[in-house]
């Protein structure tokens, strides 16, 4: 049983934890709440598909497609939404939120609103007693492992990373520094689309694309970053880990169709006794 | 009297427009159509399926030359976005706003139920091709006088579940050798209603042990964790019951090669699009499926009906009609043919005698394989010892020559290919384990 519980879940978590880190860099950096991050991943899940399962153009040049169409969804975003509603958080989570809603709208329109399985990234099962887990979600969750700690070194020390840390601590201190915050920002919602779309193919091949798959991760994130603490990736992985681990006992040991309610219950738990999350800090 | 050149060529127009406004097609055109509603979802598979099997059978109709002492036939649509509250509303414009004579549905359970107070309030004839709820029926038996204007011409739930259990005998414990099973169903009427007809009556009579019941959210996308958990139970197989999103179970029990078979309800899997909705993924599921099924054998005027529905709509979704599809098609045919015996949909009561009367029955090869008729009032179903007032009228036993069998089982194989695998009669394949099954 420990096994039934330890093997998925941890491998569930990595998968959380890379859906949850783009949203919180945006959120670390830019100080918004990007509602329309599942977008992002819906987005890389779909041009994945389409590329890989519909063109045939295999799996590495269409996994590189996908994650760069991310990028550059996160760049166009910023500059027609972001950047002209620079200060007014309100509106650019309402205008997140639709621009969500309007991606939904455009995928039923191109691809239907069936929603459709995807050929897993690596086929084949690892079975350990009577646990079976996909080799897709091993390489999701190993990916997620290197992206995190490449962001983490990308971040300690690089030169535009620790531009970027400076905008997360302080906007108007890094100007004087001589940093340009617009294209600190211009980049996070590049590397967010990336993320996100790298997210969303993994997220895809395990469970299944549709055009509504946009609510749920952004619900993970959203978890992830309130339990994790506001701007800490090193609280968002932990977090990650947590609410991976916390379903997967949920649905393994107590109910099934309580598995979401296990997280929501998570996020109150959390508001109320540690509001700042368990790594809260202001900066990444 | 000397006519002027303009006078004569207005007297020739007039004479010409006189002339072809005696012909015969000219006055069809000129009396009022006869307005059929469709009520049902625009977006899904299924809703799609009821409006274009109508839609083949309304323009058939009008080519012949309309109904009804030469009428068109005019269809209209409200969408009910598979939301009860959006169902009451299209039912009350399909009634007050389009004046429909007739309404044909392709709603689910909960919708139907929904504007079915309506439909007793309008006493506006209506006849349901997707919802199978026997719930409905009992309303029908047990309210006549307010409900006698609705006909469902698909098997009811527990006309479907009584063969089902045949097939758990037969196939499941006797052919198979199965004696145990975990019972995985959604947190849906659907999957509750099904679930207990599995518990009650398919374990008991087949002699399957339920070693293991997974209740899960309908919404769930990570099947994972839910196929440890029914592997572990040792159980011989999985019955799922699954109506929400059920090409995500089929695909990650094919992507998990999960080492036990696995049957039961996919309603994804009742349409030609599953496979390619699986990705190819939808290897080794079986399920109960109404009648026609994708698999099956069709009569002649059933695969005439195929090949204009292809004709006509190509490769457009869904590429082959669900069974209500077929159940439109023949639902339009049977209502107006009723009506040309009662002069109309109205009045009510000569609609109703003369739907109750209508038997159009399908034959293959000498064989009885169709029927759509109803069951009347008061008349008993021999097996089950109790009325379907107004049902199709559905044969749960073998040799099935008085009736459309309730459902067959469907199977999909790892070549991407479907056959009917119950019962006999109609069975076009044999029940498989995947090949990743030891």
């Amino acid at each position: 049983m420990l096994i039934q519980i330890l093997l998925p879940g941890l491998l569930l978590s990595g998968l959380y934890a890379l859906i949850a880190i783009g949203f919180t860099m945006i959120f670390s950096v830019g100080r918004v709440l990007n509602l329309g991050y599942g977008a992002f991943i819906m987005f890389g899940g779909y041009i994945y598909y389409q590329s890989a399962q519909i063109l045939g153009l295999g799996k590495v040049p269409s996994f590189v497609i996908a994650t760069a169409a991310g990028v550059l969804l996160g760049l166009i975003v910023y500059v027609i939404l972001i950047r002209k509603l620079k200060g007014d958080a309100i509106a650019i989570e309402i205008s997140t939120l639709i621009f969500a809603i309007v991606t939904q709208a455009a995928i039923i329109v191109v691809f239907s609103p069936s929603p459709k399985s995807m050929w897993p990234l690596i086929p084949g099962v690892l079975r350990v007693g009577d646990v079976i887990v996909t080799y897709n979600l091993v390489v999701a969750a190993v990916t997620s492992w290197v992206v995190l700690a490449a962001l983490f070194l990308f971040i300690g020390k690089t030169h535009i990373g620790r531009a970027i840390r400076a905008v997360s601590m302080d906007p108007k201190g890094a100007v004087i520094s001589g940093i340009d915050p617009d294209r600190i920002n211009l980049i996070i919602w590049g590397l967010s689309g990336g993320l996100g779309a790298m997210a969303g193919i993994f997220l895809a091949t395990y469970t299944q694309l549709a055009p509504a798959m946009w609510v749920a991760p952004l619900i993970i994130a959203v978890a992830v970053v309130i339990v994790g603490g506001i701007g800490s990736i090193l609280g968002g992985l932990v977090a990650a880990h947590v609410i991976g681990m916390l379903e997967t006992i949920t649905t393994t040991l107590i109910a099934a169709e309580l598995r979401g309610v296990a997280t929501m219950l998570l996020i109150i738990l959390v508001l109320i006794i540690a509001p700042k999350g368990l790594f809260g800090k202001a900066e990444l | 009297m000397k006519i002027s050149k303009s006078s004569k060529l207005l007297l020739a127009v007039a004479a010409m427009l006189l002339g072809s406004g005696m012909s015969g097609s000219s006055i069809a055109q000129d009396k009022d159509p006869i307005v059929v509603g469709y009520i049902g979802s625009f977006a899904s598979d299924t809703g799609l399926s009821t409006i274009r099997g109508a839609e083949i059978a309304i323009d058939e109709l009008n080519a012949a030359g309309g109904v009804l002492d030469g009428r068109m036939i005019k269809f209209v649509k409200a969408d009910t976005r598979e939301d009860v509250a959006e169902g009451i509303k299209a039912y009350e414009y399909l009634v007050e706003s389009e004046n429909v004579d007739f309404i044909i549905s392709g709603s689910i359970d909960d919708v139907s139920l929904g504007w079915l107070p309506r439909m007793a309030e309008y006493k506006t004839p209506t006849l349901d091709t997707w919802t199978s709820y026997v719930g409905i029926i009992d309303l029908v038996v047990n309210e006549y006088d307010k409900y006698k204007m609705y006909f469902m011409n698909i098997a009811c739930d527990e006309a479907l579940a009584t063969l089902y259990i045949d097939f758990g005998k037969d196939v499941l414990a006797k052919e198979m050798g199965y004696t145990s099973t975990v019972l995985m169903y959604e947190d849906t009427a659907f999957g509750v209603s099904i679930a207990g007809l599995v518990e009650g009556l398919l374990a008991p009579e087949a002699g399957i042990k339920i070693s293991e019941k997974i209740i899960y959210d309908a919404n769930t996308v990570d099947f994972a964790p839910l196929f440890n958990k029914a592997v572990s139970s040792g159980a011989d197989f999985i019955y799922l019951v699954s109506s929400v999103r059920s090409q995500v179970p089929a695909s990650q029990y094919v992507k998990l090669q999960v080492p036990i078979p696995m049957t039961g309800v996919n309603v994804a899997a009742f349409g030609q699009d599953f496979w390619n909705d699986t990705g190819g993924l939808g290897a080794g599921t079986s399920t109960l499926s109404p009648v026609p099924s994708v698999g099956m054998a069709l009569d002649d005027r059933s695969a005439e009906f195929i090949t204009n529905y292809k004709a006509r709509y190509g490769s457009e979704r869904p590429i082959y009609p669900h069974f209500n599809g077929f159940n439109a098609y023949y639902g339009i045919y049977t209502a107006f043919a009723a009506a040309e015996r009662a002069g109309g949909f109205a009045p009510l009561d000569d609609w109703i005698r003369e739907m109750e009367n209508e038997d159009l029955k399908l034959y293959k090869d000498g064989e009885l394989w169709f029927r759509y008729a109803f069951w009347k009032r008061g008349e008993i179903e021999p097996r089950t010892q109790r009325e379907y007032t107004h049902n199709v009228k559905f044969d749960i036993t073998p040799p099935f020559d008085d009736g459309s069998p309730a459902m067959v089982v469907v199977q999909w194989y790892e070549d991407g290919s479907s056959a009917v695998i119950y019962p006999p009669k109609f069975a076009t394949g044999k029940f498989q384990e995947p090949s990743w099954v030891k």
